[in-house]
């Protein structure tokens, strides 16, 4: 029995960096220890389980890969974390009405399933990372109520699929862009960003025009 | 005469003053060094000051009788030793030159910083410099290779930087080198293997990189080695093979590469080898067999190949055998059987084929056989039932068959078995939980038929079980009992029959309870309600009548409630509203009537709600709009709803699919809808709408399926007919399109994640970390 012990304790001190048993579970884990988590929505969060696909929250499909991941309005306070991108098959990442801060990491733009990025209503600072544009899924983009700055990244334009983009309630700056899947959005996704230029002036006036630091 | 005597006077005098001298010396560095420290009291070391002396040298005073002071006959000071004292300072002006006798120099423990003055390396009669558990920063100064006479040297656990210098090599007599626990730097300078006397070397949990110098291997009498926790790499030395008085080896949480090296087998003193967690690959040499000393092997997390030599086999001293996450294939070799003192055999996830060799079964002393996620075949031995201290028993994800042998029940250790994921068959051996300690029971998937093991109606000890995807029968009413720490139990997918007990509701740390896809009868007791750490419960796809009890609505940690595919009737209690944290609800076809309750729009949290294929009357209640976290489905089918669909529907922004097909609705469809920007299909077809369909695009985009067979439906969609000019429809109503039998099901665009019945996922505790 000692013997045992000898074994888990050894393996525990190695397990403050995750073993690559699950890496979808381990990049999960890597969320979860940068979080603060008031109503333990994260509490049946178990590394020591084989994959994430019975933890609170998570969806996996028929092949234990995570395709959702639910955890809006969960009272979270933290940062998200690079490792989210590792999540291949996410379709689905809801983490809006929290509280997180920090900015939105380039990574997720790894994120190749994706087809929902729902971050509205948080406290995340910095600006919308270009590497988006790689989420040729993607649906629905809403990062509205936040407090994001920066430029609208323009290769954003060229996401085919996109039904439905929120931005408002930004500190965002530049011009609006126009073209590509963004002709379909109103000034409704956009508003509130008070140094935002209106939209692009196609052909006669370049689109960096705008003040924006 | 005269001047001969005069002359000795002198020399006394002389010889005196000089040990005054030194006595001088040492004293005023002390009480400087002292007197710069940060936290310096009259409380810190009290003995250290120069006291009244009516001696006629009364200018003196010698630190010998100082705390932590000790000196030689000529009163030198020899030893300083203040470890552990909370000394806050540096050793800036600590003068050593003062100390020319110092031998031994103690300042561990305490909570110095800055730098490692060079000035130390003129302590030429220096044995011992311990400097370790302090805040050192800076490089180690090349001067402490000066320190001919050092044979014990430690300056462990600070937060030193820069390398390690070549000089050190030239401590001939050095017999411990700690430098573990800092932030060093560089490689390991292949002087190092100058140090002819060395025998304990530890260097780990640095920021050490490039190769292991081969030099290493000439350090004869070194017994320990502790390289673990730096970024070396390279491959491991084979001249580490001369060490045969070598019993540790650590080189574990670098980046090694290359093959174990055979000559490793040469070290006839080695007791603990482990090197987890490199980037070794090649195989595992024959040779180590040859180490009759060692007792822990762990070669786990690294791209090991090839077969395990059957020599591992003549290791009779072997405890431990650890080498699981490699790409290690062939067989489990026979001769492992002969281990006789082994307690721990972990060999998951490699490749090992054949089958389990009945050997195994001679480990008298096993406590852990976890050799899961392999391509093991075959059975299981009956001789597995001999590992009486067996503990833990882990096959899972293999190619394993045929029956479990009956005597694995007898085991009365066993803590934790997992076989989900092969193609067991026949029963579960009965009397499992004979010594009341099994806590995780997993065997999902595969092919068990017969009933539950009796030993686990009164397992008090269980906390996760899975039986869930196989074939077992039995009456479910009394299968079970009371389990006060079970978290976990899933038994979906069997042919389990009977009723639902009461017991589960004495549960009252149950977190997931799945009995889905049974023959399971009767009503839900209320007593379940008393569950209240429940976060998932699913019942669906079973003979269940009743009504769903009020009860159930108290559990206020419910995320996932699932009982669809019933026989239940009555009303969906109004207290559903108290179910905060509800986030899926399917309730589909039942018999459920009565009126959809309003407070269903408390349920703020819900991305899911089906009441579809039921009778609920009455009208879809305006809450349902409060529900605004609603996106995956919103699904009210198949019932006999009547009256207007709520303006309020459309305020579920987030709504990605809509079904209120085949129901009695009438009015119009609202323009509200036009707000549900997340909506990829919609539904209405079958009810008595009316009126101009939504304008904007995204409704054009729908197909004619979507309205059809309504009262008088018109819009820009093909099938409808155009709107006239005030947009609303003809009085008297164009034909109606009539479709004989067929039903048109909805079809979820592509974004279907949850089906009737829940996706088949499989999980199982590791058992290394449970």
């Amino acid at each position: 029995m000692a013997a045992i012990w000898t074994v888990l304790l050894l393996l525990l001190g190695t397990l403050s960096t995750p073993t690559t048993a699950n890496l979808e579970g381990d990049a999960l884990f890597a969320f979860r220890r940068g979080l603060k988590d008031p109503q333990h929505v994260l509490q049946s969060w178990d590394p020591t389980l084989v994959n994430p696909c019975t933890w609170f929250h998570v969806t996996c499909d028929k092949d234990n890969r995570v395709t959702r991941l639910d955890l809006g309005n969960a009272k979270l306070s933290g940062k998200l974390v690079s490792e989210l991108g590792k999540l291949k098959h996410l379709q689905y990442l809801e983490l809006y009405r929290n509280k997180l801060v920090g900015v939105i990491p380039k990574e997720l733009g790894g994120l190749k399933s994706l087809l929902s990025l729902d971050l509205y209503h948080n406290n995340l600072t910095g600006s919308i990372p270009s590497s988006l544009s790689k989420l040729t899924n993607i649906r629905f983009l809403r990062l509205n109520s936040n407090r994001l700055t920066g430029r609208i990244p323009r290769q954003l334009t060229k996401l085919p699929n996109l039904k439905n983009l929120d931005v408002s309630n930004n500190d965002l700056c530049g011009t609006i862009p126009t073209s590509g899947s963004f002709y379909k959005f109103t000034e409704k996704s956009f508003e509130n960003n008070s140094r935002l230029q209106g939209p692009e002036l196609m052909g006669s006036v370049s689109y960096d025009i705008g003040f924006c630091n | 005469m005269f001047s001969l005597y005069s002359y000795y006077l002198l020399l006394l005098v002389l010889a005196l003053n000089t040990s005054q001298y030194f006595g001088n010396m040492e004293t005023e560095a002390l009480l400087k060094w002292k007197a710069n420290l940060l936290n310096d009291s009259p409380s810190l070391l009290p003995t250290w000051t120069t006291s009244n002396s009516s001696s006629y040298f009364n200018k003196t005073t010698t630190p010998c009788t100082w705390f932590g002071i000790s000196c030689n006959n000529a009163g030198n000071v020899v030893k300083l030793n203040v470890s552990n004292l909370g000394l806050q300072g540096t050793l800036l002006n600590f003068k050593f030159s003062s100390f020319p006798y110092l031998t031994t120099l103690n300042l561990s423990s305490n909570a110095l910083f800055g730098t490692i003055p060079a000035s130390l390396g003129n302590l030429s009669d220096l044995t011992t410099l311990y400097l370790a558990v302090n805040q050192l920063s800076g490089s180690i100064p090349p001067e402490i290779g000066n320190l001919k006479s050092l044979v014990d040297l430690q300056l462990s656990n600070n937060t030193l930087t820069g390398s390690i210098p070549a000089s050190l090599g030239n401590l001939s007599d050095l017999t411990t080198l700690y430098l573990w626990g800092n932030q060093l730097s560089g490689s390991i300078p292949p002087e190092i293997g100058n140090l002819k006397s060395l025998v304990d070397l530890q260097l780990s949990n640095n920021n050490l990189s490039g190769t292991i110098p081969a030099s290493l291997g000439n350090l004869s009498d070194l017994t320990t080695l502790y390289l673990y926790e730096n970024q070396l790499s390279g491959s491991i030395p084979a001249s580490l093979g001369n060490l045969s008085d070598l019993t540790t080896l650590y080189l574990w949480e670098n980046q090694l590469s290359g093959s174990i090296p055979p000559e490793i087998g040469n070290l006839k003193s080695l007791v603990d080898l482990e090197i987890t967690t490199n980037n070794l690959n090649g195989t595992i040499p024959a040779s180590l067999g040859n180490l009759s000393d060692l007792t822990t092997l762990y070669l786990w997390e690294n791209q090991l190949s090839g077969s395990i030599p059957p020599e591992i086999g003549n290791l009779k001293s072997l405890v431990e055998l650890v080498i699981n996450t490699n790409n290690i294939n062939g067989t489990i070799p026979a001769s492992l059987g002969n281990l006789s003192d082994l307690t721990t055999l972990y060999l998951f996830r490699n490749q090992l084929s054949g089958s389990i060799p009945p050997e195994i079964g001679n480990l008298k002393s096993l406590v852990g056989l976890v050799i899961d996620t392999n391509n093991l075949n075959g059975t299981i031995p009956a001789s597995l039932g001999n590992l009486s201290k067996l503990t833990i028993l882990s096959l899972f994800r293999n190619h394993l068959s045929g029956s479990i042998p009956p005597h694995i029940g007898n085991l009365t250790n066993l803590k934790d078995v997992q076989l989900s994921n092969n193609t067991f068959s026949g029963n579960m051996p009965q009397n499992l939980c004979r010594g009341g300690s099994l806590e995780n029971f997993t065997a999902a998937f595969n092919n068990f038929t017969g009933p539950i093991p009796k030993g686990l109606k009164n397992c008090s000890s269980l906390v996760r079980v899975r039986l869930d995807r196989n074939q077992l029968a039995d009456n479910i009413s009394e299968a079970f009992g009371v389990y006060p720490n079970l978290d976990y139990m899933d038994l979906s997918q069997n042919n389990l029959y009977g009723e639902l007990s009461r017991t589960w509701g004495e549960c009252h740390n149950l977190k997931h309870l799945s009995l889905s896809s049974n023959n399971i009868s009767g009503s839900i007791p209320s007593e379940l309600g008393k569950s209240t750490q429940l976060g998932k419960l699913d019942l669906s796809d079973n003979h269940l009548v009743g009504e769903i009890p009020k009860e159930l609505m108290k559990l206020n940690l419910l995320i996932y409630l699932n009982l669809s595919h019933n026989e239940l009737t009555g009303q969906l209690p109004r207290e559903i509203g108290s179910l905060s944290e509800l986030e899926h609800l399917d309730i589909s076809s039942n018999n459920l009537s009565g009126p959809i309750p309003g407070e269903a729009g408390k349920c703020s949290k819900l991305l899911y709600l089906s009441l579809s294929c039921n009778i609920f009357n009455g009208s879809i209640p305006s809450q349902i709009g409060d529900l605004i976290s609603l996106s995956i489905l919103l699904d009210l089918s198949h019932n006999e709803l009547m009256g207007g669909i709520p303006s309020e529907i459309g305020s579920l922004r987030n709504l990605e699919n809509l079904n209120l097909s085949h129901n009695m609705l009438s009015g119009n469809i609202p323009s509200s809808f036009e707000e549900m920007k997340s909506l990829l299909s919609i539904d209405v077809s079958y009810n008595q709408l009316e009126g101009r369909i939504p304008t904007n695009k995204a409704f054009q985009k729908f197909s004619f399926d979507a309205f059809k067979n309504n009262k008088d439906l018109c819009g820009n969609v093909s099938g409808l007919r155009a709107c006239d000019s005030s947009g609303t429809s003809k009085s008297n109503a164009i034909d109606k399109h009539k479709k004989t039998g067929y039903d048109t099901l909805l079809i979820f665009a592509g974004t279907q994640l949850f089906s009737i019945t829940y996706p088949a996922i499989t999980h199982f505790t590791r058992v290394l970390v449970t």
